[in-house]
């Protein structure tokens, strides 16, 4: 069973990497309610991945086929801009803002797939194929992840601060629509590159599930940290682990293990209240 | 004693869209002023001005150099699900002096134990915030705002969904910050009736109308029928000023104000 596992231990890393940066930010994505800002971003993604398949498919922009994550990329931004910079105080209420934006760049990214005739398993690019990355692929994740960790590191209160009380951060000169962006921003560069590997479901998986793990845990921001962190990378060990001898897919095998946990951390949460 | 604040001839709103104009008035050192109005009347606008957080479309909003605001938001402004200890919210109110990228250390620590014995809940330093009641929550964020060592503590609707005994209890807990540090106050709320007996100046913001005196100049069935545009009474109860809306066909037994 383990030599199994070990044959794909760059998948495995990649796993724990995408886990690791996808948890710590989902703490904040699951405090600020922005949950479903989340899996929009990650829709946008692979509306882009998609995007430059189509794009190569019909002879336009042939390079982009071998790195559809520029694309991917460009589009995640705009949606960070979009939703980042926005007040909520426009006629359409945020929430139907994220749902149209969702929805839409579900289907434009089903529909450009499917008239796609280039790059090879197109669906991947969508479902994600963690058993596919590789070890340059899991340098460029830890290119990414370890100075958006870093970012949050050496940032946190202020990323605190703005996310629990925006208006009295505004009123100590805290810049906050900046801070709300820088947030967004690496929420959106996270998500473009891990979403080409993990597929839009593993991604919003580990954006949410070990945060409400950490949540129901801990009593304290560090603890919550922790704990989401300990329980992203559990996830991704066992459900990973199991997958390759069982022949199941890896990506909703991980998923299932991080509802158990949410599940054991829930009836912890009930022991503690007793 | 100078002035903090100084709105002369100022304009205020958003974009286009101009919520009050024309507003000059003070905030002098010292002073404990309550500004009333009913909801969408534009005190929030001119909060924003007071704390810098609103440019006027046109006059000036002037602050003394060294101004420092302790703010204290409105509670559902705040969101109490974020796992953070009572200690943990207080010491938010030093972030920008401790300075971008760092984190608070033991002197902070012991400046926000001392804000939170200031306004007496010390004991609670280490409890979760959820496990707070409404006025111990309001505690929080007044021993927030006093951490920062404010010249002017400013409190938006402090008393909002309170009950009596809160409402009270938070009130004068304001009123014994003014008097025994001398701290300026300004409150705003939409309760005349709360506000009118703590403070000692009045701001009335009505109708797009506003007006600014003493409690006594303000609290007068004359100025108060004329703002809110309807016949007022006011009342006095043991030294309590109490403003009620005059039922057609009926008046209310008034004694001297």
């Amino acid at each position: 069973m383990f030599e199994a596992v070990l044959l794909f231990k760059d998948a495995l890393y990649g796993a724990v990497v995408i886990g690791l940066a996808c948890s710590v930010l989902g703490v904040y994505v699951v405090l600020r309610r922005i949950v479903f800002v989340g899996a929009a971003l990650a829709q946008l993604s692979s509306a882009g991945i998609a995007l430059a398949l189509w794009l190569a498919g019909n002879g336009w922009m042939l390079g982009i086929s071998t790195r559809p994550i520029a694309l991917a990329l460009i589009l995640t931004i705009a949606g960070v801009l979009f939703f980042g910079a926005g007040s909520g105080r426009g006629k359409v209420p945020p929430d139907a803002t994220i749902g149209v934006t969702y929805a839409v760049a579900a289907a434009v990214g089903i529909i450009l797939i499917s008239k796609a005739t280039t790059g090879e398993a197109h669906d991947i690019f969508l479902q994600g194929n963690i058993l596919g990355i590789t070890r340059g692929d899991t340098m460029v994740l830890l290119a990414v992840a370890i100075p958006v960790l870093l970012a949050h590191a050496l940032f946190y209160k202020e990323f605190l601060f703005v996310s629990f009380d925006r208006e009295t951060a505004r009123t100590l000169g805290y810049r906050v629509n900046f801070w709300n962006l820088l947030l967004y921003l690496t929420l959106g560069l996270v998500i473009a590159f891990a979403m080409q590997f993990a597929g839009v479901m593993l991604v919003f998986n580990f954006l949410v599930l070990p945060a409400v793990t950490g949540l129901l845990v801990s009593r304290s921001m560090a603890g919550t940290f922790f704990w989401s962190i300990v329980s992203a990378l559990t996830a991704a060990v066992i459900g990973f682990s199991l997958s390759v001898p069982f022949d199941l897919p890896s990506g909703p095998a991980i998923i299932a293990v991080s509802g158990v946990l949410v599940l054991v951390a829930f009836l912890v949460r009930l022991r503690q209240r007793r | 004693m100078g002035d903090l604040v100084s709105f002369d001839h100022a304009t205020l709103g958003y974009g286009r869209r101009v919520i009050l104009s024309d507003l000059s008035f003070t905030i002098p050192e010292g002073d404990f002023l309550g500004m009333v109005g009913p909801n969408g009347a534009g005190k929030t606008t001119i909060l924003r001005a007071i704390l810098r957080t609103l440019e006027p479309l046109s006059g000036a909003v002037t602050h003394a150099p060294g101004i420092r605001f302790g703010y204290v938001p409105q509670r559902d402004q705040v969101d109490y699900n974020f796992p953070l200890t009572v200690i943990d919210v207080v010491m938010m109110g030093r972030y920008d002096r401790i300075g971008l990228g760092r984190r608070p250390g033991a002197n902070d620590r012991q400046l926000a134990r001392a804000a939170l014995d200031h306004v007496g809940i010390v004991e609670l330093a280490d409890e979760p915030l959820t496990a707070l009641s409404g006025g111990q929550k309001q505690r929080t964020l007044i021993a927030r705002a006093l951490v920062g060592q404010p010249n002017v503590l400013v409190l938006d609707e402090p008393t909002s969904g309170m009950d009596l005994v809160s409402t009270t209890q938070i009130l004068g807990l304001v009123r014994e910050l003014h008097e025994r540090d001398k701290l300026t106050v300004l409150m705003v709320s939409h309760a005349l009736n709360e506000v009118a007996n703590y403070v000692e100046r009045i701001a009335l913001v009505v109708n797009g109308g506003f007006r600014i005196g003493t409690v006594d100049e303000i609290m007068n069935e004359s100025v108060l029928s004329d703002m809110y545009r309807i016949p007022v009474d006011v009342a006095n109860i043991n030294g309590h000023r109490v403003v009620v809306a005059r039922r057609e066909g009926q008046t209310l037994p008034v004694s001297d104000v």
